[in-house]
């Protein structure tokens, strides 16, 4: 590895672990110190405005709606979302944010704002296209590594879940 | 000349103002805990309303949910006194 390259990796790391970092800190010590970085990446992709179903917010997050479940059940007891069933076909249970969980998703969205400001805005125009495409080129780059390992087996399915899903695949036909 | 129908608009679009201007003093004196002679349609937000972020979008749920409406950080960023508040508002609400 090049120096250059070295200096890249370390950087490409660090940004991914101090993201996460201030972002959990910034809930712990802010104003909703009762809400973990993925419950509040859950009320994000409820969204504040419309309500969803559980497979819908599920597929956002990439997770099983079983998984979703339990981190939906904590959160309305926490007071930050509400189900209620949908008023033309009551098999179907929407979610929605309550004030509170409305207030918690647009204060962390400003929290996601200000880091992008941050980066854009010692950028002239010109800058800052190419920054974004620089940022983009990385983005894709990792997000067709992730697809490439998601087609193989999920990483986020314990190796139980894939055995499971196997057994249940093959006892299908 | 003066065209009645467009002075009855004029008039109705006063009106909604008010209302709206209204509906926020309210919601600031409750935020706040201010007296409602405190705020003026040239009231500045930031400098003399002085609210922290959390009673900022507090506010900003509110009036979403009271006037059924959106008001996106980008529009929020522009807003200076209480009478840009107020005029959003009714862009916004006359909009959908």
């Amino acid at each position: 590895m090049t120096e250059r390259e070295m200096e890249m990796a370390d950087c490409l790391v660090r940004i991914f672990e101090n993201v996460l970092i201030t972002e959990e800190m910034s809930l712990q010590k802010g104003y909703f110190p009762d809400l973990s970085l993925a419950e509040m990446h859950a009320l994000d992709a409820i969204g504040p405005y419309e309500a969803r179903t559980m497979s819908e917010t599920a597929a956002i997050l990439g997770i099983t709606t079983g998984t979703l479940t339990v981190s939906i059940d904590r959160l309305v007891r926490k007071g930050f979302v509400e189900r209620k069933r949908d008023e033309k076909d009551r098999r179907i249970v929407r979610i929605s944010l309550t004030r509170s969980g409305k207030v918690a998703c647009r204060m962390h969205g400003k929290y996601h704002r200000v880091l992008a400001k941050r980066a854009l805005d010692p950028c002239n125009e010109e800058e800052a296209e190419l920054l974004l495409r620089m940022v983009h080129d990385v983005d894709n780059f990792l997000a067709a590594q992730a697809k490439k390992y998601n087609e193989r087996e999920s990483l986020r399915k314990t190796a139980k879940e894939v055995s499971e899903e196997r057994r249940r695949r093959n006892d299908n036909g | 000349m003066d065209d009645p129908r467009e002075r009855m608009n004029a008039e109705e679009v006063l009106e909604k103002k008010d209302k709206i201007f209204e509906d926020v003093l309210n919601m600031l004196v409750d935020r706040l805990n201010i007296s409602p002679t405190d705020i003026r349609m040239d009231t500045d937000v930031k400098e003399e309303l002085m609210f922290d972020s959390l009673e900022l979008y507090e506010l900003v749920v509110d009036i979403e949910e009271a006037y059924d409406i959106r008001l996106p950080d980008e529009d929020l960023d522009r807003i200076v006194l209480v009478k840009d508040v107020v005029e959003l508002i009714y862009t916004l609400s006359t909009d959908s």
